[in-house]
């Protein structure tokens, strides 16, 4: 009870830089930038950048309980005060008394019977009506309207009746108001409707709100509510008021004035301020008793709801403006956005801007947009032409690959990795390993081999698992009679898996000499000697490494290797074995190193070469299906493949094949990378599988086309549709189309063509093959003619006139396109507003150059209605 | 018209003016801080007899059981007729005359006893719990029926019960007590809770010893003096009735006070203590008051009721209740 009086803050409607702190006595302060030259001693900061200087002080007014700022330029610092006592007082701060302000400085207004003054308001747009609010009183008014011009009134007081007040300057004294409001209650809070300046909205102790319409006092709209304590209009939307009652806040919407829109999350104290920010369009700020934050509503993204259903979203935050300090109160700067003074009890003073929210958003593009007031920033990559490759995000090379066409090459497969730029290890042996798997199958169709056909997409893992009839030999360096001791395993299913790495192309015979052909050609010098001395053909390894050195841009060194290697022995305690087997790991090239690790390593312990994993996978495996045993290599390769499966390596694809954990291995390199462009192609090759079922896949693909639409890359999308629905036949879409008679209702497509469901129902119409043949004007069912175009005035049906405008040559040049563009031409098309059309080619042609419909004294303006009209495809072929 | 029923269960009771220091620290605690009860609804009233309290249950709890503290056996309910938020004609009188034809003579005609408590704010019509479905019977014909709980309010329904209660017999009311005004005049007011504590201590003064100190100068009740003063604080508001001696005392701008500085005087009725269970007396008052349009306050207390009329009227009071009273005997 000692101090009653919490400081509460005002700012000055007209100047940004002023406001007034009123508690006890009214303080003027200027604000203005913190250490500029004016700052004087005086001055109190409010924070790193502002302080405010005291400007004047108005201690005349004792017992008040409200203030309000004139709304008016002129008079420029004029203040209504409302006292305990019900009186309304006009004051004035720091001004040189011009002769209109003086007038009206110390005019009182007082009540027939005094109570507590508890709101006022000043009328926006007659700013002489001064509205207040009162506590009840049983035989008097509780709103009392005021004209502050009024004179003072004669009858109202008689002199010897004025025993009572106290007051000698009676002249100033006005008592008789201009109208009276709201008998038998009290009023808590107001506030004029700035739709309508002579309606004032009132919330009285009786739990009411209630709108009068000055003009007909007698009439009013009112709800019950508790919401009853400080009203206010949000002034960026004349029909939204919020008001409050003890933790809860109320929005309204004043055109449906049953019940709330929403209430706000109830606090567990009772709020002492509601406001909205005059700077930011829906954003509302609460404060709670003895709080040191301050709660901000964000309802900028509640549509007015059309139905009750409808619960709009909210974005709640708060702020601390001071990290020590309870708020006492606080008040939005008029125009500085977001920016806010608080005050707390002991009238320290805080200027603080709240921070706006940031959203950001990524486009599909690789470009970045990101929104924090009134600031748009976009950063876009740097597209300099230095930048690699593999520092490109996944999405520029995504749009690269699929303008390269990327995916589509279904003849030969591996030229895949070309078109996505030829640099990715992983991707070349992803492609490499889809075309063996391919080039294998179609081998076994060849013979009539199905029952093997369905592992080849299973990957080595499950063909290695099968294996069965294994056989060991133990075969001669080629050019020389020494027996080697290592033991070689053959099998059918590990001759396929060689085959699917790529060491031999086809048939039971094992040749790899092809193999080395075409990685000598590459300049693969190393592997291609590893290849051959896993081969167990030292001296073509030697031959290898010689051509290497002496080829252009060789390494000289390799010859020290050939040398080395020549000097092989099989004698375990050699020299030669010791110093390979120790020298080995200085060697930079993994090809070489592991050349000498088989050669000085156990027979059957190939550690050093199956785990040395600078060597790619194809090669591990390939060597690991020769000198591996039966339960040592399932075992090397289920490791290998959950190795492959946790890093998302796609070389591990050779393993899995497309089955489930092929799916496992691709989530894990889509979850790395992003690059649902190959996952979704990898997995298309599938085909007859389940893993397409997989909603993995199926979340690939849709994303990769969602992707493709969001580039504008709408023709890429189809052709990738068709790819889609080649290799997977259930992706086909339903027909999305459908024309169906005006008269009959029945569907045109249907009822003439011999397959019900097809799709491309208008080929029917006009060109399916030659343009004469199949002429439908008339709906097949009943026979009432087709409507017609708007433009050529032909019944629908008819095809389409040659195109006015192409030239004869470009018509030869594309025939095909020609031709599919024709189709199109005749399709049907109408505008969805004032359903005028025609014939889709003749419109084209029309609203390239007009916006307005073609029907004569139809103003549609079809174009623009049509937001997609306008875009053009980014990949426009 | 809507009748709010309070939520407040009230107990009337009366402390003999010598036994006053006993209860002090509770009555203090009721009247100057409201924050250290829960107590809702207190009023004291002084009258030259005894003092009376009427208070809620949780107020009733501060005053120690006394052999001076004598108590009304009933609980009562409080009454408040609110005009719906609607805006009625401009020209209505105020106070009990207002309510005088649409409450208190339906209630007097069902024998309902009334206890009424006028307040600077409204006027509060009290009436034992266990008559309640008679009250809502009565009155449901003429006004919404809301009845207050936990703070919300909610429509009350009327019981229906309409069997076994008796027809209402209407004779004229005659005024059957002795009437008498003092000479003092009266100012209702109020003043603004942030500074009551600046004049409680003058409150204090006022409430517990007049007795002793004569500050109007020897002036005793034989020349039609009278020893009244009533402070009540309801829901956060605060009411006094007090002379007008009383009020200047106080310090400028602290009471409420009405533009035109009416003044009120009194009218006293009874000359033996009138008991609860008499009913129609203010009936007997605020009939013919209302009939000629005259204001007035009605502030019943634990032996006698007072009427409060407007000082230039008191003469057409006085002459219209006697002339009720001749020819009632």
């Amino acid at each position: 009870m000692s101090s009653g009086y919490k400081p509460d803050i005002l700012w000055s409607p007209h100047h940004a830089d002023r406001y007034v702190i009123c508690d006890t006595e009214l303080s003027l302060y200027r604000i203005g930038p913190a250490g500029s030259p004016e700052t004087k001693a005086g001055t109190l900061p409010l924070s790193e950048e502002t302080a405010a200087t005291l400007l004047a002080i108005n201690s005349d007014t004792p017992y008040m309980k409200c203030v309000a700022w004139y709304p008016k330029h002129e008079p420029e610092c004029l203040l209504a005060v409302g006292q305990a006592n019900g009186r309304v007082v006009l004051t004035s701060l720091g001004q040189s008394h011009n002769s209109k302000c003086k007038e009206l400085v110390g005019k009182e207004f007082v009540p027939k019977h005094a109570r507590q003054c508890n709101t006022l308001a000043w009328n926006p747009v007659d700013s002489n009506w001064l509205a207040a609010g009162l506590d009840k009183h049983r035989a008097d008014f509780s709103v009392l309207i005021w004209d502050i011009s009024s004179k003072f009134s004669p009858e109202s007081v008689p002199a010897e009746k004025a025993r009572l007040s106290g007051d000698v300057d009676s002249g100033l004294l006005v008592t008789k108001p201009l109208y009276e409001l709201g008998q038998n209650d009290a009023c808590l809070s107001l506030c004029w409707l700035p739709r309508d300046h002579q309606k004032l909205l009132l919330a009285g102790m009786h739990r009411n709100l209630a709108i009068f319409d000055l003009r007909n006092t007698s009439q009013k709209t009112f709800v019950n509510t508790k919401a009853i304590q400080g009203v206010t209009v949000d002034p960026h939307f004349p029909d939204r008021v919020a008001s409050f009652f003890e933790g809860q806040v109320a929005i309204w919407d004043l055109r449906k004035f049953e019940k709330p829109v929403f209430t706000l999350t109830e606090q567990p104290k009772p709020l002492t301020k509601v406001a909205w920010c005059p700077t930011r369009m829906g954003l509302l700020a609460t404060l709670t008793r003895d709080s040191n934050i301050i709660r901000l509503y964000d309802m900028q993204h509640t549509p007015m709801p059309f139905g009750d259903e409808v619960e709009p979203t909210i974005i709640e935050r708060s702020v601390q403006p001071c990290s020590e300090s309870i708020i006492s109160s606080f008040a939005w700067h008029p125009s500085a956005q977001n920016r806010m003074v608080v005050v707390s009890p002991n009238r320290v003073m805080n200027d603080f801007t709240v921070f706006e929210r940031i959203s950001l958003a990524w486009s599909s593009t690789t470009s970045l947009m990101w929104a924090c007031g009134r600031h748009l920033y976009e950063c876009t990559e740097d597209g300099g032409q230095g930048a690699a490759a593999a520092d490109k995000d996944i999405a520029t090379k995504m749009r690269e690959r699929a303008q390269s066409h990327y995916g589509h090459d279904t003849v030969q497969v591996w030229r895949n990795h070309v078109l996505a730029g030829g640099d990715d290890p992983q991707l070349r042996s992803l492609w490499y390993t889809l075309h063996f798997m391919k080039q294998y199958t179609e081998n076994l169709e060849q013979k009539q081999q199905s029952n093997k056909q369905s592992l080849i997409y299973s990957g080595i893992k499950n063909i290695v698992k099968s294996s069965s009839g294994t056989t060991e030999t133990r075969r001669c360096w080629s050019g020389s009679d020494r027996q080697t001791d290592v033991p070689r395993y053959h099998s059918e299913e590990r001759s396929l898996a060689l085959q699917l790495c790529g060491w031999i192309s086809r048939g039971p015979d094992i040749d790899v000499e092809p193999f080395l052909k075409s990685l000598e050609q590459e300049g693969e010098w190393e592997r291609a000697a590893a290849v051959a001395l896993f081969n167990l053909d030292i001296r073509r390894a030697i031959q290898i490494l010689n051509k290497g050195a002496s080829a252009e841009k060789g390494d000289l060194n390799l010859n020290v290797v050939a040398m080395a290697l020549s000097g092989y022995t099989d004698e375990k305690n050699s020299l030669w074995r010791e110093m390979c087997s120790s020298l080995r790991l200085q060697l930079k090239k993994a090809h070489l190193c592991i050349m000498f690790a088989f050669l000085t390593s156990e027979p059957g312990a190939f550690d050093a070469v199956l785990y040395e994993s600078r060597v790619a996978v194809r090669d591990r495996v390939a060597f690991a299906c020769m000198f591996l045993n039966d339960t040592q290599l399932p075992r090397y390769i289920d490791k290998l493949t959950y190795e492959m499966k946790e890093a998302g390596n796609l070389e591990g694809i050779l393993l899995t094949g497309l089955t489930k954990d092929g799916v496992d291995l691709m989530e894990s390199y889509v979850d790395r990378t992003g690059d649902v462009q190959t996952a979704s192609f990898c997995m298309l090759k599938g085909s007859p599988g389940e893993v397409l079922k997989d909603p993995r896949v199926q979340c690939w693909i849709e994303n990769y086309r969602n992707l493709l639409d969001a580039w504008r890359f709408w023709h890429k999308r189809a052709e990738f549709d068709i790819h889609r629905s080649k290799l997977d036949p259930s992706s086909k879409p339903l027909p999305q189309v459908f024309v169906s008679c005006n008269f009959c209702g029945k569907s045109i497509s249907y009822s003439c063509s011999a397959i019900p469901h097809q799709g491309r129902g208008f080929s029917q119409y006009g060109v399916s093959g030659s343009p004469t043949k199949s002429k439908v004007t008339s709906c097949p069912g009943c026979r009432k003619p087709l409507p017609r175009c708007a433009l050529c005035l032909m019944n629908m049906g008819t095809p389409v006139s040659s195109c006015p405008g192409t030239g004869k040559a470009d018509e030869k040049a594309d025939l095909t396109r020609d031709k599919k563009l024709a189709q199109f031409n005749n399709w049907f098309t109408w505008c969805h507003n004032c359903r005028h059309g025609g014939h889709a080619g003749h419109m084209l042609s029309w609203f390239r150059d007009h916006s307005e419909c073609p029907v004569s004294a139809c103003t549609c303006k079809c174009m623009q209605l049509d937001t997609t009209g306008n875009l053009v495809p980014s990949d426009s072929a | 018209m809507e009748l709010h029923i309070l939520e407040h269960s009230l107990k009337v009771a009366s402390i003999a003016k010598e036994g006053i220091q006993i209860c002090t620290h509770g009555l203090i605690k009721l009247a100057f801080l409201p924050s250290k009860t829960r107590c809702k609804f207190f009023s004291l009233t002084e009258t030259p007899e005894d003092y009376t309290i009427i208070v809620d249950e949780d107020g009733f709890k501060e005053l120690p059981e006394s052999e001076y503290l004598s108590v009304a056996d009933a609980t009562w309910l409080a009454l408040n007729v609110v005009s719906g938020g609607g805006n009625a004609a401009s020209s209505q009188p105020i106070g009990v005359t207002k309510i005088a034809k649409s409450v208190i003579a339906p209630l007097a005609d069902h024998n309902i006893s009334v206890f009424m408590l006028s307040t600077y704010q409204t006027d509060f019509i009290l009436v034992r719990e266990r008559d309640l479905p008679m009250v809502m019977h009565t009155l449901s014909s003429e006004f919404t029926l809301l009845r207050v709980v936990n703070g919300e309010t909610v429509a009350a329904n009327s019981t229906g019960v309409t069997n076994g209660f008796v027809k209402p017999k209407l004779v004229p009311r005659p005024v059957i007590h002795p009437l008498s005004s003092p000479s003092n005049m009266f100012c209702v007011t109020s003043l603004d809770p942030d500074t009551l504590p600046s004049v409680a201590t003058l409150l204090m003064d006022v409430m517990f010893y007049s007795g002793g100190a004569k500050e109007t100068g020897g002036q005793s009740e034989d020349s039609g003096h009278i020893r009244f003063f009533s402070f009540s604080l309801i829901e956060g508001y605060i009411s006094l009735v007090m002379d007008e001696q009383t009020t200047r005392r106080f310090p400028n701008n602290v009471l409420f006070t009405s533009a035109s500085g009416e003044l009120w005087k009194m009218v006293r009725i009874g000359g033996q203590p009138l008991g609860f269970d008499e009913c129609g007396i203010v009936a007997q008052i605020s009939e013919p008051l209302a009939t000629a349009d005259i204001p007035a306050y009605y502030i019943s207390t634990f032996k006698f009721d007072h009427a409060l009329v407007p000082e230039e009227n008191i003469q057409s009071v006085i002459g219209a209740l006697r002339t009720n009273e001749s020819t009632g005997q």
